[in-house]
């Protein structure tokens, strides 16, 4: 069992680190609102995979990588996706049963709580962004998800 | 075809529940911490320090493609470089011939006045990291830190004008908010008849706008915006824009002004750090570890 987590940390770090580099990557302004959250469905995807291994600690740790990066208030990213990662792993045996197109749209649903809590901190702080293009990142992010849950498990299988 | 095995002996989710209160309340903690106190600004530098070669190195490869099409550029486009860059300096040189005496009889009559003015007195040149931080906000990472002497609340300038001022400062990086960021606003005065206002940020990197300016103000196209130095944090007498649109609707109490930022916001690589007055420029920074952040504005901290 120890053997086991042990093994399936290298590639949740890896692909954690690979996810944080994308979220930061210089991209044309105009791309630059439909880039997807990678980093959040990275942390979704070892959530629900096998929660055991990471679970919340890496959700709370990816989050807090976020919030530096970006510049945020401390612990906005790392309160949204402790929270949405819970969620993702009480689900994660009915998503894994899932067809395809449920899993996008539970992705989706959880990429837009995700979005929420991040606006209601925004808010609360006093630092609103009120801008609509935020809330394109949810549809982007399910969009992406079969394709990145396909490379992460491939990724998984190594 | 996305497919997750059930290799999960158990579906085990004791403490599920538990964990993500926990985690929860400590992200709440911190969000707390962070907006109301300062307690959490040791953690904050720290983590900074560790996501730094996270930054460079996404960084790099861009900056490094730039300097190899730099390096294999052409002899004809650095002669055409070098001939524009010429021109430039000619006109620069030109503009600065009367500059010396305007300056001198501009200290003299503000002497009169018993009114010093806001010298920027020392720069520092950063480069602007190749990252994007937050596709709704304008901000931009510089290299340049708290062991540089940067501070809170600087301003920045750029080739052109005003380029915005520092955010927040890590130890070996800071965050540089873009005068046309959505939440900055900057005091200017028209450069024609002394007209002040504030001109604030759209969110949108081309346009400023001036909020503030009732129909009859005397503003028109064309006219030169310059810092007007109230409120103390940038120098006074920086372009910070030209008035690119006036519209006056007569139902309306105030005019919409449109403005073109003088800094080249999108496009800069470089920028530059301003220190105000002799007294407020902090030593130095020696490469000492752990030096405290230098007083702003020469109020001494404590």
């Amino acid at each position: 069992m120890m053997r086991d987590n042990r093994v399936r940390r290298l590639p949740m770090a890896l692909s954690a680190l690979v996810a944080l580099a994308l979220a930061v990557i210089p991209l044309p302004a105009a791309v630059d609102a439909l880039r997807p959250d990678f980093l959040v469905l990275v942390v979704f995807y070892w959530s629900i995979e096998s929660p055991r291994a990471g679970g919340l600690a890496l959700a709370f740790i990816a989050g807090l990588a976020l919030d530096v990066i970006r510049g945020v208030v401390l612990g906005q990213h790392a309160l949204a996706l402790t929270l949405m990662a819970a969620w993702a792993t009480h689900l994660r045996l009915r998503l894994r049963v899932f067809s395809v197109l449920s899993q996008s749209l539970t992705i989706f649903a959880l990429l837009t709580g995700y979005q929420f809590v991040l606006f209601w901190v925004d808010g609360a702080t006093g630092s609103p962004v009120t801008t609509f293009s935020r809330w394109l990142a949810p549809v982007i992010g399910a969009l992406i998800w079969p394709l990145l849950a396909g490379v992460l498990s491939r990724l998984h299988d190594h | 075809m996305v497919a997750f095995r059930n290799t999960e002996a158990s579906g085990r989710t004791t403490g599920l529940l538990l964990r993500c209160v926990l985690y929860s309340l400590l992200a709440l903690g911190l969000i707390i911490f962070d907006k109301r106190y300062d307690h959490v600004g040791q953690i904050r530098r720290f983590l900074s320090v560790v996501a730094y070669p996270v930054q460079v190195a996404v960084a790099s490869p861009f900056e490094g493609w730039d300097w190899f099409r730099e390096s294999v550029s052409s002899r004809e486009t650095l002669r055409a470089d070098k001939a524009k860059l010429e021109a430039e300096l000619r006109l620069a040189n030109f503009r600065l011939q009367r500059y010396e005496a305007l300056e001198a009889e501009s200290q003299r009559l503000r002497a009169l006045r018993d009114n010093t003015a806001d010298v920027a007195n020392r720069f520092v040149v950063g480069d602007i990291m190749d990252l994007d931080i937050d596709a709704f906000r304008e901000r931009v990472l510089v290299d340049k830190g708290a062991r540089d002497g940067v501070f809170v609340g600087q301003a920045v300038l750029d080739a052109g004008g005003v380029f915005g001022q520092v955010a927040r400062v890590e130890e070996l990086t800071s965050e540089v908010i873009l005068v046309s960021d959505a939440a900055h606003a900057i005091p200017v005065q028209v450069n024609r008849n002394g007209l002040r206002t504030i001109a604030v940020g759209t969110g949108d990197m081309s346009r400023l706008k001036l909020p503030y300016l009732s129909t009859s103000a005397d503003v028109i196209a064309g006219d030169l915006l310059v810092t007007s130095g109230l409120g103390g944090g940038f120098p006074a007498g920086y372009p910070v824009g030209t008035v690119a649109e006036v519209k006056r609707d007569p139902a309306q109490s105030l005019a919409e002004v449109e403005v073109r930022p003088a800094a080249a916001l999108d496009r800069s690589r470089e920028v530059m750090f301003v220190w105000l007055k002799p007294d407020a420029a902090p030593a130095p920074a020696p490469p000492a570890a752990a030096a405290p952040p230098p007083p702003h504005q020469g109020a001494p901290k404590k």
